[in-house]
């Protein structure tokens, strides 16, 4: 990654691509590599960034978008372009995999991609045997003609192993494609580059431990997955942090230290209350039912199972007795499992900042995303992705105090979307999928035009509907959610997330499902998301577009 | 709106139209492969399957054979080795990479496979060394000069009369190599009466019906055969040849097979590539209304060949013109000016600008018959070779069209586009251009309508062009540019 010209950045709007993007620039920092960064949240804005700056600039880093289209195709650039893909959206584009000279994936090695074998999806020119009917293009005969050796038998043979091999290529391609998927955290990629080059820094390892959290809350990845990548940067972690434990006492104010845990899956509970953490945590709501009398009722006994007085249940976690938090975590998980909640112990990291500052990975997940999708505006669109950038690093902590204030809203503001939505039976089964869809004027509507939020939501609902319902085959669906995207423009956003299973691999088809349903029905979608569940469509377009859904997928 | 046109595009944006794409590229890279291919021309299925049996019969006993044992064999008295190595020979000169040609030459046994070819006992042996000879004969000169020089002409015309079809049509395949060769070779061919008995393969003559009996890939090869000896000049094809060969393909352009009537077409049109008499034979056959017919076909193989025949004829006299006029020519160029491919739109407007050199009366008919709103849109949008022949319409338009057609030609929006193709690089084009608006200055002037014209070419920013080209580099342009101003735009 040695550059001498000027590097174009483009950066999708998540937390994993913040994090690989604060690692490439401490890298660039390094190596003083001139760079522009660009923040893109979809295919319009990646290509008009693009189309804005191919004169300028030779290298493009693309940074969680780009590695699932056939970018030559899509952006056109001249042969002397360069794009360097660091993204975690899977499958990648078969093109992009083989092509050697333009496009560089970054991709973790081990990472099992699945790609075609070359020659079962792309036929070398020699072998592209003549189909002898061709048209011709009217040009005069040619003088001379020698008769070949081909006879009809080798050619329609020719012929029909050609037919074959489309066919085979075909269906090669629709298995590849079929469902969209995440790889290893680009963080993680990239701070296994900084780590390849000697130059990894103990930042750079909390933001790789961020980008994989965000993948782990945002449910990309399968548990399997995480649990693995938790236990390669926990490698990492002890050889960045072991010499900081002889010497915990002298930590300076400046001074960081990361080390692996085993939490409480409780959101942001050491910044709020303990009570309202498991109010808003998804896991701990759909398990209790929180959305009925009876689930209140059940938050209640458990609350006096583990005897802890309401009072200090309800107060700053922070102002909390001491006494109370020191075997917090035990007596939360005994009774937790008396409740049902066997999960409630996760593996993850926490860093702290001097002495006084202390978060978890989540913590800064959720503040992170949400400075980026705040609904309040503030400046232009880029204000956001700048302030949530910031916040990643550990001299802004009023950022992520902002950050996580925010973060609580969105939570509270899904789960009483989720509470509402469950009460008055707002998800509906439509046979091969779940669909619930939010009304212009539900509270908090707004928050939920953006992807992210509204992700979270379609999470956290389809987790509580598969609790709360007695229909064994609404288990096993994927859920449809809408949201009213623009109002003006009679537009919802849709997003399809795949069934809440135990083994769930985390495999989302709606991507390609939506495609082929707008195709069919000549709907006015908007396929602008790097991520192909997520759709813009036309209002009065919905209903056509979920009818042919339905039929495609019945 | 901007956002509602990307919705509706962006929908079908997705990987769906993305896998397309790639698709396409490979389409595309195919269709490269296709066009080499092409040139090299496709067999025809009916010898497939001929060779397919014969093949067959003796697939289980491929033979290799080193070039030393084919020598020996070949000039063996053994006739069954004789066959193996023939056959062995064929097989290799046929196969699609790499024919070794010149090998096979140098075995010196080409001579000896012409005398193959009397072996009328011996038919496998015949079509094999037949095929082998072929395919030598596809190469280069020095390779049809071996053939020739052979033996092989007299032996091939005798072989057209073979109780066997397979190896007649083989002849006739051989012959055609031969004939392609250039003019020397196909009048050795004409001198050693090739055209009687070729022309009794496709007898009777007469009902075009009758042709259906014949196989139609061996008709494709006689007519292949046939285009090759109306082919080429210096000298043309002999007259009494010439007339022999007419009839029969004009009854071959009858029949349905869209390779039949290219091939014959494509020899009418080398027919009618000449001097006016050789263009009044063809006209005398009566075949103009059948080529403006075939002018108008779909396939493009078809439309091209017509198209050249067509604009040849339109070289001739002004009679011979307007006997492609009176078949429907003006009809049928329309829709051929702007045809999507460059090079119909190139010879369309050749063809137009011939017409348009002629008398008063054929350009009277040529605006009645609609040509100048697409001589018009050719000259504005047209691929730049077909503007370049478009200008050259205009130019003969203005010299000979009478000073009312000029005007109707001016009204038609002619002077927009000549104008903006001032700007073109090629002098000789520039230099029509001028010809053209000092003779439509001619017509105004005798309208008294100079200074409308004036003001015209100004409005439409044709002074500053013709100004800027008196600093061209070429000093005919110059002038010319000079000698407008001067005599038209120098008053004020």
């Amino acid at each position: 990654l040695l550059f001498l010209q000027r590097v174009l950045l483009l950066v999708a709007s998540d937390v994993d691509a913040l994090c690989a993007c604060k690692i490439l620039q401490a890298l660039f920092q390094c190596d003083h590599v001139q760079y522009t960064l660009v923040p893109v949240s979809g295919w319009q804005e990646l290509e008009t960034a693009f189309l804005e700056h191919k004169d300028q600039f030779k290298y493009f880093v693309l940074i969680n978008c780009g590695a699932n289209v056939d970018l030559l195709e899509i952006l056109q650039p001249e042969e002397d372009t360069f794009f360097f893909v660091c993204d975690s959206h899977r499958p990648i584009n078969v093109v992009n995999v083989y092509n050697d000279t333009q496009i560089k994936l970054l991709v973790k090695q081990d990472d099992d991609l699945d790609v075609p074998a070359y020659d079962d999806i792309f036929r070398d020119e020699e072998d592209e045997e003549e189909d002898s009917e061709n048209e011709s293009d009217g040009s005069e005969p040619t003088e001379k003609r020698r008769r070949f050796e081909e006879d009809v038998i080798e050619r329609t043979m020719k012929r029909r192993q050609r037919r074959e091999w489309e066919a085979r290529r075909r269906e090669i391609l629709f298995d590849y494609e079929q469902y969209e998927y995440h790889g290893t955290s680009s963080a993680m990629v990239m701070f296994d580059l900084a780590w390849i080059m000697s130059k990894d820094l103990n930042d750079m390892l909390w933001w790789a431990i961020v980008g994989l959290t965000d993948q782990w809350v945002q449910d990309k990845i399968t548990q399997m997955k995480y649990v693995t990548d938790i236990g390669i940067l926990q490698r990492h972690v002890s050889r960045h942090n072991h010499r900081n434990e002889d010497e915990e006492n002298s930590l300076s104010i400046d001074c960081m230290r990361i080390a692996f845990e085993y939490d409480l899956r409780l959101a942001l509970y050491q910044h709020w209350s303990l009570y309202e953490s498991l109010c808003n945590t998804s896991y701990t709501s759909a398990s209790l039912k929180l959305w009925s009398v009876q689930g209140q009722k059940r938050l209640q006994e458990f609350l006096a199972d583990m005897g802890l007085p309401l009072k200090q249940v309800k107060q700053k976690f922070n102002s909390m007795d001491m006494s109370l938090k020191e075997n917090l975590r035990e007596m939360i998980e005994e009774s937790a499992n008396k409740f049902g909640m066997k999960d409630l112990r996760v593996q993850t990291f926490s860093i702290h900042f001097g002495f006084k500052n202390k978060f978890s990975a989540s913590d800064i997940v959720y503040a992170t995303a949400s400075l980026m999708e705040n609904i309040e505006k503030e400046g232009p669109e880029t204000t956001n992705f700048i302030k949530a950038l910031d916040s990643l690093s550990r001299g802004n902590l009023d950022k992520l105090h902002q950050g996580l204030d925010l973060a609580k809203k969105q939570l509270r503001a899904i789960q009483q979307t989720v509470a509402s939505c469950i009460c008055t039976n707002l998800v509906i089964s439509q046979g091969p999928f779940l669909y619930c869809s939010l009304m212009e004027g539900t509270p908090d509507v707004k928050l939920f035009s953006k992807p992210v939020s509204l992700c979270l939501l379609s999470k956290y609902l389809l987790k509580s509907f598969v609790c709360s319902t007695k229909n064994k085959r609404c288990k096993l669906l994927p859920l449809i959610m809408a949201a009213p995207m623009d109002v003006e423009q009679g537009t919802v956003i849709m997003v399809g997330i795949p069934p809440e299973t135990e083994s769930s691999d985390k495999k989302n088809f709606f991507g390609r499902a939506f495609e082929k349903a707008a195709d069919s029905t000549n709907s006015r979608t908007l396929h602008n998301h790097f991520d192909m569940s997520i759709i813009e469509l036309k209002t009065e377009d919905r209903s056509k577009f979920l009818d042919a859904l339905i039929s495609l997928l019945s | 709106s901007e956002r509602m046109r990307k919705f509706k595009n962006k929908g079908k944006d997705a990987a769906a139209l993305r896998r397309q794409r790639v698709e396409v590229n490979i389409e595309l890279r195919k269709a490269k492969k296709d066009e080499q291919i092409l040139k090299r021309r496709s067999i025809s299925f009916r010898l497939m399957d001929e060779s397919l049996s014969l093949g067959e019969e003796r697939r289980n006993e491929i033979i290799q054979l080193s070039l030393e044992e084919i020598v020996e064999a070949v000039n063996g008295s053994n006739t069954e080795l004789q066959l193996q190595a023939t056959q062995a020979t064929r097989r290799m000169l046929s196969r699609q990479k790499d024919p070794p040609i010149n090998q096979i030459i140098e075995l010196g046994i080409i001579p000896r496979l012409v005398e193959f070819l009397t072996h009328a006992d011996n038919a496998p042996l015949q079509f094999e060394a037949a095929w082998a000879l072929t395919n030598i004969a596809s190469g280069t000169s020095d390779h049809t000069k071996v053939v020739v020089e052979g033996g092989a002409i007299p032996a091939f015309i005798s072989l057209l009369s073979s109780p066997h079809m397979h190896i007649s049509e083989q002849s006739v395949w051989a012959l055609g190599n031969i004939a392609g060769d250039g003019p020397l070779y196909r009048d050795a061919l004409i001198n050693c009466n090739v055209i009687p008995p070729l022309l009794a393969l496709v007898s009777p003559v007469t009902p075009v019906n009758n042709l259906h009996f014949l196989d139609v890939g061996f008709l494709r090869n006689i007519t292949w055969t046939l285009s090759n000896l109306c082919r080429n000049k210096n000298p043309y094809p002999p007259l009494d040849a010439v007339k022999k060969m007419l009839p029969v393909l004009i009854c071959l352009m009858e029949h349905e097979d869209k390779d039949i009537i290219s091939d014959s077409c494509w020899a009418v049109s080398y027919l009618t590539d000449g001097s006016n008499d050789r263009i009044q034979i063809v006209v005398d056959t009566g075949i103009l209304p059948r080529l403006v017919q075939l002018m108008a076909s779909p396939e493009l193989i078809i439309m091209t060949p017509a198209l050249r025949a067509i604009g040849n004829v339109v070289t001739g006299t002004d009679e011979q013109t307007q006997a492609a006029i009176d078949a429907g020519v003006l009809a049928v160029l329309p829709c051929l000016l702007r045809h999507a491919k460059p090079t119909i739109q190139k010879e369309a407007a050749w063809t137009l600008s011939n017409i348009a050199a002629g008398p008063c009366q054929q350009i009277q008919q040529l605006i009645t018959c609609g040509l100048l709103p697409p001589l018009v849109e050719l000259l504005d949008k047209g691929d730049f070779k077909a503007q370049k022949e478009a200008v050259w319409a205009v130019a003969n338009f203005t010299t000979g069209g009478t000073v009312e057609q000029v005007v109707e030609l001016v009204q038609s929006g002619v002077l927009k586009p000549l104008l903006n193709l001032l700007l073109a690089k090629d002098s000789k084009t520039i230099l029509v251009i001028l010809d053209t608006i000092s003779n439509l200055f001619l017509a105004a002037e005798k309208l008294g309508e100079t200074e409308r014209l004036c003001l015209l070419v100004e409005e439409l920013d044709g002074l500053e062009k013709i100004e800027a080209l008196q600093t061209h580099d070429n000093n005919m342009v110059y002038r010319a540019a000079l000698n407008i101003i001067e005599k038209y735009f120098s008053g004020e």
